[in-house]
């Protein structure tokens, strides 16, 4: 597996996991677990300053000469404001890379798919690197990469709610079709789901909240850390198909004859 | 009384105490050691222009900062 670098854009990862940074009791534990995943693409969001508790930095808890800073457009409910996020986060990150988000309903926040096509059309001809987070539509994965995005990232499930992959058949469409990578995100629960994700073929798969929420949240990291490398791998091996009936493992040519 | 909208609210200052610059609010406000992001009336300041940026009474400030996020 020297040569299996993923390239998003011209930059090479040779990890394929994508660690979020929301959630976590402290920057300090959110370090230690992203150290533990070594994870090279880490999410960010932007939000407003709270002038009475400004909090504390941190964006320095991130070691961003190992990983790329990937901010997001969460809270955007169109394309307009996504834009807006968009550029302001370009301004705090002095890089390009933008994870695009437009969920305009808070209950499930399932991504709108005709503003974050209108948005990606934008934000290309803007000079952004553009990661779509969509539903998992194989037609509006061609639509977004054609208008030039760099990945797109199926969702498996509701952001956050830890279901696994749920979207199967549809994501099988996408990995076949796509010529951009193709991330999993969201809904990603347990190390088994994103072994999963890896073993039908997925470029990367991002993960956030199973990190975040579990008691021990650098030791879950790991644990993701070698799902992934063990789906990939099993992928790159190219494995059995499934059948109805028993195939023997031992030879059958008759019992101590 | 001259004011600012910062992040949604308004802000009243005495004459003397006005910040002259975007530089001087974010020091008053205590927030030079975060890594800020600041718009004025709907446009993106960059950082170096922090400081000549002059403000002016009825301005409308957006200060962002990156926070944990998935």
């Amino acid at each position: 597996m020297n040569n299996d670098n993923l390239v998003i854009s011209g930059r090479e990862f040779s990890s394929r996991l994508f660690v979020g940074t929301g959630k976590f009791s402290s920057a300090e534990v959110m370090s230690a677990a992203i150290k533990a995943s070594e994870s090279e693409m880490v999410t960010v969001a932007l939000r407003r300053v709270n002038i009475a508790d400004p909090g504390d930095n941190m964006i320095e808890k991130i070691d961003t000469s190992k990983c790329q800073l990937l901010p997001n457009t969460s809270g955007a409910r169109d394309a307009e404001e996504a834009i807006r996020v968009a550029m302001l986060s370009r301004e705090a990150s002095g890089n390009n890379w933008i994870k695009l988000e437009v969920t305009p309903d808070p209950y499930y926040l399932l991504p709108d798919p005709i503003e974050t096509l209108k948005a990606t059309e934008k934000l290309v001809k803007e000079g952004f690197i553009v990661l779509p987070y969509i539903n998992a539509d194989p037609i509006l994965a061609l639509h977004l990469q054609d208008a030039g995005a760099a990945t797109v990232m199926p969702l498996g499930s509701p952001i956050g709610s830890n279901q696994g992959i749920k979207t199967r058949a549809n994501i099988e469409i996408i990995i076949e079709q796509a010529h951009v990578p193709v991330v999993v995100d969201a809904g990603i629960g347990l190390p088994s789901h994103a072994a999963e994700a890896m073993e039908m073929g997925a470029d990367a798969v991002l993960v956030n909240t199973a990190l975040a929420v579990a008691t021990d949240p650098v030791q879950i990291s790991t644990a993701f850390k070698l799902a992934v490398q063990a789906g990939r791998m099993a992928f790159l091996s190219g494995p059995g198909s499934a059948s109805k009936q028993a195939e023997a493992s031992s030879p059958l040519t008759g019992f101590l004859a | 009384m001259p004011e600012l909208k910062i992040n949604g609210s308004i802000k009243s200052y005495e004459s003397n105490s006005f910040p002259a610059s975007l530089s001087d609010l974010i020091t008053a406000l205590d927030l030079s050691n975060i890594s800020i992001v600041a718009e004025i009336n709907g446009t993106i300041i960059r950082k170096e222009d922090f400081p000549n940026t002059a403000l002016q009474d009825g301005m409308t400030i957006e200060l962002v900062k990156f926070v944990g996020g998935g």
